[in-house]
């Protein structure tokens, strides 16, 4: 009885093996490998057992080799049903293989630039600003002069410009406004272009000479600096110009549009004014927003502070207003500049600017394709 | 500017670490640039001083920021009478009782063994003379409003340790304690100083004049520079001892042999400085001060002060007077201050209290007006011009943090977007789902790659490039565009589809947009189920007739041999008469400069934006009824000369057959077996419909016999 009470068990975790491979089991070929496994003649597990009934005592082997007979037939009967299933699924006559690559219909991806541009114009669409481009190529006045910046003025070092050998017909701009009446048909370029644009700030004084108050615009676009490349830096770039021109406009009313903005692009980050100067705004201000690294509390990203600039800002220079025909004792309005690079790189963790303009698919290719 | 602390607390008791400074000054308009200790006890705050800032190009201006800030007082200096060492007047000659770099009330001596620490901040008070052992005259009082020079009996030799090292923490070399006094006041004060050698000064005359045409002069860094009548300079009785306000002359240097100086404080036209300066390609401490506005009320304080540190250090004994050109004295601008402006523009209400506290903190004088105040201006606040500057002082004090944010209300529905945006939209999603992906490339190329792409009378140059990389505005896309390519077969990338859309640039047209896209590897991409094949014309011609269907232009190709196309591989796009576009494959020698293999076929096409806008018929788009009745549809084929354009054969179909065509397209093309060398075996398939019947089987004949006639007589076309 000791050595019956020994056996069973075996007979019983054969049977559990079995069972358990069996379910695994996903070809014919699979099948035969694992029925051999059990029944073949020469290694099999239950043909193995089988041979142990020699060395038990006489009495013992009837019982015993009923036992193993019957597993044998129990694993006989369901190695059949399962081929049969295993039969049964085959595909049909001309089936396709279904699991073998389709022809691709490749798909390309817009430039994470271009991302960060749509994703910011359709934010600023639903606040209710016009979106409009201008040119790039522009004039002293537009650039500098009526921005407050005569010639020989020291902010315009903080600007590198790119001057043209000869001017030429900049782009033409608003050309879709045309239709609106009597007043609303855009300058003329009445001045050749003579540099490469050093912000979309120029657009501010376009539009405002051309359209009355109030003012509330979007302009995306390319600026040019002359500046070398490295890892933060490159001699063309992208920017967003926003301006607001209306009776009542403040500073708070600038700080309550950069934090639904920001905060639509960066999700929850706090977001904070520092005084700053810019010729064309009175009072400026950088905005930073809360570093999404550290959260705040300071790390090499952030460079220690907490805080990461994402923007210049400001209210809009009287002598600006002055400039374009607009009274400053009736309108006020806020100005402010984004970085596309800027916004980019901490959007989706970039850590070099050039890679924007490589276009290496390797890179490109990361970004989602919608 | 870099502001040791321990300095900055000789003007202003400040508590707290340089890292609670910063942050609070960081806030208030003076970014910091970074932080590093000075020994145990003491640090350098590197400050960012903004370029309408150049009063706190300065510890003492920086001193007032941090005053503010804590609403603290500003420490003012002490006035002993040169030589005596006795207590002296009040000075009232060179600034307003609010200005904290004026002296006041009397300090304690100095101790015997002063000249071993830094100084007090005490002044020597200087008699102004006449004429003095040195005469000064400014003859050009425009350029230079302000001069002040004194002699100074002097013994040359090195400065103090504390001197010296507390010019290092602010990073400046000393060189010799007379030169080290001068950048001592130039740092504390923000007044440029300049030291000249008495010996070495001919006639004892200094004049402030322009240069004449071919002067020269051999400045204090060596070099010999030419000078132009538009520069202002300091003479002596002969020859230009120093260019005004940017750096001083060799020959009148002051050296370890000079007995007696004469010390230059003066107040220099900043847009004349600017401008020399910019000539000459020399920016100094001084200069970059001059050029952005000096405080003409500053120099005899600061010729007071060095004469105290010279003294003070054993450097030297001043004779106690100051010969003080100031032909036309500067006063002070008084500006009003609104109160309703100020919550106007910033969107808060800032107490009267805390604007007096701000504004007089800053050393503006208060007086109450109707509407707020009149506001007196210190003359080194030349950036304070009108009623908003003044804003800008109370808004940065008071917190840019105590302004809660609203939202500007919509008074006016929003234009509609710009169409152009709304077009490089759809064209994204046209190449995108064409797999094409977008590049961003520079608007301008090296000229070597503009060359082919445009006439070079055509090119626009930059005029002051950074380099031959960026020589050029890009007179087309296309080279930007190869270089991406050549990056990306470089980089293991073999089937390339990239797309940009931007500005292009050429005198003849000027600024327009344009859609470029290049293309080489496989088309369409690798399969198991056949072999793979290269982007050939018609891939690049099928991906154009597509974006021009985007764009709902009908344009027409006709062969195009310009010079960067493979020969026989390239054609132009028109619609009617005007061209939009060009597409074909590359020349293998250019494609081989931008770095590609010889071997790399690649496919290129560009399409003018603005050009296919004044063309486009989109506009006015009504739906047609569906067709009620069905249409026939007939074969044929016909053998022609090869070298025969097919959009030949297809208008002349078109021009034979009846109106009932409604479409005739090209469905197999056979040059080979059976048909003779130089043919070519052509199959057209047309469509006939009529709007209102079913049109017979005659009638259709009649039109296929007609086209057939036509095809022979114009074509030689034999019919097969």
């Amino acid at each position: 009885m000791p050595e019956g009470s020994a056996e069973s068990p075996n007979i019983d975790a054969l049977r559990e093996r079995w069972l358990a491979q069996l379910a695994a089991v996903r070809t014919e070929a699979e099948l035969k490998t694992l029925a051999d496994e059990f029944l073949g003649r020469k290694s099999g597990a239950v043909t193995a057992l089988m041979k142990t009934l020699g060395g038990l005592p006489p009495e013992a082997r009837p019982a015993m080799g009923a036992r193993i007979n019957a597993l044998k037939q129990e694993i006989e009967s369901s190695r059949d049903s399962k081929r049969e299933a295993l039969q049964a699924s085959r595909p049909p006559a001309g089936a396709v293989d279904v699991t073998l690559p389709g022809r691709a219909l490749p798909l390309g991806r817009i430039h994470p630039l271009m991302r960060v541009r749509q994703e910011v114009e359709d934010i600023f669409t639903r606040m209710g600003y016009e979106i409009l481009e201008g040119p790039e190529v522009e004039d002293d006045f537009h650039n500098f002069e009526a921005l407050n910046m005569p010639p020989d003025h020291p902010a315009r070092d903080m600007q590198d410009t790119l001057y043209l050998a000869t001017p030429i017909i900049g782009g033409i701009w608003g050309a879709h406004r045309a239709p609106l009446g009597a007043g609303s048909v855009p300058e003329a370029q009445v001045r050749a272009a003579t540099l490469l644009r050093t912000h979309t700030s120029a657009m501010q004084i376009r539009y405002m000479k051309t359209f009355r108050p109030p003012v509330r615009i979007i302009v995306p676009g390319r600026v040019y600096r002359r500046d070398n490349l490295d890892l933060s830096h490159t001699p063309m770039f992208q920017q967003f110009e926003g301006l607001v021109v209306g009776k009542g406009i403040t500073l708070a009313d600038l700080k309550g549009t950069f934090e639904a903005m920001l905060r639509d692009l960066f999700g929850d980050v706090k977001v904070r004014l520092r005084p700053s100067f810019f010729p064309y705004t009175e009072p400026s201000a950088e905005v930073d927003i809360s570093c999404r690294s550290c959260g705040g509390s300071g790390c090499s990203t952030c460079k220690q502070t907490g805080w990461l600039e994402i923007l210049g800002s400001g209210m809009v220079h009287p002598a600006v207003f002055e400039a374009v025909g607009y009274d400053p004792e009736e309108v006020t309005g806020f100005a402010f500049g984004l970085g596309m690079e800027r916004v980019a790189m901490l959007k989706y963790g970039v850590d070099d600017i050039r890679l924007f303009y490589e276009n290496d698919l390797r890179f490109l290719n990361q970004f989602p394709a919608i | 500017m870099r502001v040791p602390l321990s300095w900055l607390r000789e003007f202003v008791d400040v508590p707290g670490s340089a890292d609670e400074i910063a942050a609070t000054m960081s806030v208030r308009g003076f970014a910091v640039e970074g932080i590093e200790p000075l020994g145990e006890l003491d640090a350098v705050i590197d400050f960012e001083v903004t370029a309408n800032r150049p009063d706190c190009l300065s510890i003492v201006g920086i001193a007032r920021e941090v005053a503010t800030a804590y609403s603290l007082q500003v420490r003012r200096p002490a006035v002993r009478t040169a030589a005596t060492r006795e207590p002296a007047r009040s000075d009232t000659r060179s600034a307003s009782p609010a200005d904290p770099a004026a002296p006041a009330a009397v300090e304690e001596p100095p101790a015997p063994d002063a000249s071993l620490s830094a100084p007090g901040l005490h002044l020597v008070s200087l008699k102004t003379v006449e004429k003095a052992d040195v005469d000064v005259v400014i003859e050009n009082a425009e350029l230079c409003p302000r001069y002040a020079g004194a002699v100074v009996d002097v013994k040359v030799g090195d400065s103090p340790a504390w001197l010296q090292s507390r010019l290092r923490a602010a990073g400046v070399r000393p060189i010799s304690n007379i030169v080290d006094v001068t950048n001592y006041v130039l740092l504390e004060l923000g007044q440029p100083m300049h030291a000249f050698d008495l010996a070495r000064i001919t006639g004892g005359q200094i004049r402030v004049r322009t240069a004449r045409s071919g002067e020269t002069i051999r400045t204090l860094d060596g070099q010999q520079r030419s000078l132009d009548p538009a520069m202002l300079v300091i003479a002596d009785a002969e020859r230009p001892v120093a260019v005004a306000g940017v750096m001083g002359g060799a020959d009148s240097e002051v050296t370890r042999e000079t007995g007696t100086i004469v010390l230059e404080s003066a107040c220099f036209n900043a847009l004349s400085v600017r401008r020399t300066s910019k000539r000459l390609g020399l920016k100094t401490e001084a200069s970059m001060r001059f050029e952005r506005g000096a405080d003409p009320r500053l120099p005899v304080t600061a010729m007071e002060r060095a004469c105290a540190l010279l003294e003070h250090i054993g450097a030297g004994q001043a004779r106690g007077t100051v010969v003080d050109r100031y032909p036309t004295r500067v006063e002070p601008r008084t500006l009003r201050l609104r109160r309703g402006r100020i919550s106007g523009l910033l969107g808060v209400d800032v107490p009267d209290t805390a604007v007096r506290r701000i504004l007089e903190g800053l050393g503006f004088a208060l007086r109450d007006a109707a509407d707020g105040w009149d506001v007196t201006v210190p003359t080194r606040r030349v950036d304070v011009v009108r009623e908003v500057d003044l804003i800008e002082e109370v808004a940065r004090h008071h917190g840019f943090d105590r302004i809660a944010p609203r939202f500007p209300a919509l008074v006016a529905a929003a234009p509609l977007i710009d169409p152009r945006i709304v077009q490089a939209r759809a064209l994204r999603g046209v190449m995108t789902g064409a797999g094409f992906s977008e590049a961003v490339t520079f608007g301008f190329i090296p000229s070597a790659s503009a060359s082919p792409f445009a006439a070079d009378d055509d090119v626009v140059p930059i005029e002051n490039p950074l380099s031959e990389s960026f020589a050029v505005l890009r007179p087309s896309i296309l080279p930007g565009l190869i270089d991406a390519v050549a990056h990306n077969r470089r980089r293991e990338q073999l089937d390339v589809r990239l797309f940009e859309i931007g500005a292009r640039f050429s005198r003849s047209g000027g600024e327009r947009r344009a859609i470029a896209m290049a293309w080489t590897g496989a088309a369409p991409a690798e399969h198991w189920s056949g072999a793979s094949r290269q982007v050939d014309f018609f891939d690049m011609k099928g991906l154009v007739e597509r974006v021009c269907e985007a764009l709902a232009l009908q344009a027409t190709t006709a062969s195009d041999a310009r010079g960067w196309l493979v020969s026989g591989c390239g054609a132009s796009l028109a619609v009617n008469d005007t061209r939009i576009g060009v597409l074909g494959q590359l020349l293998p020698g250019i494609a081989e400069r931008h770095g590609l293999q010889g071997d790399d076929t690649v496919f290129l096409a560009e399409i003018d934006l603005d050009a296919a806008d004044s063309v486009s018929n989109r506009s006015g788009f009504r739906v047609e009824p569906l067709p009620r009745y069905p249409s026939v549809t007939r074969d044929i084929s016909i053998v022609v000369d090869a070298s025969l354009p097919a959009g030949v054969l297809r208008r002349t179909i078109r021009e034979a057959a009846p109106p009932a065509l409604t479409r005739v397209y090209e469905f197999d093309r056979y040059q080979g077996k059976g048909i003779p060398e130089d043919k070519v075996s052509l199959s057209f398939r047309m469509v006939f419909r009529a709007p209102d019947r079913t049109l017979t089987d005659a009638e259709v004949q009649q039109a296929m016999e007609s086209v057939m006639a036509a095809l022979r007589s114009r074509h030689d076309a034999a019919q097969r």
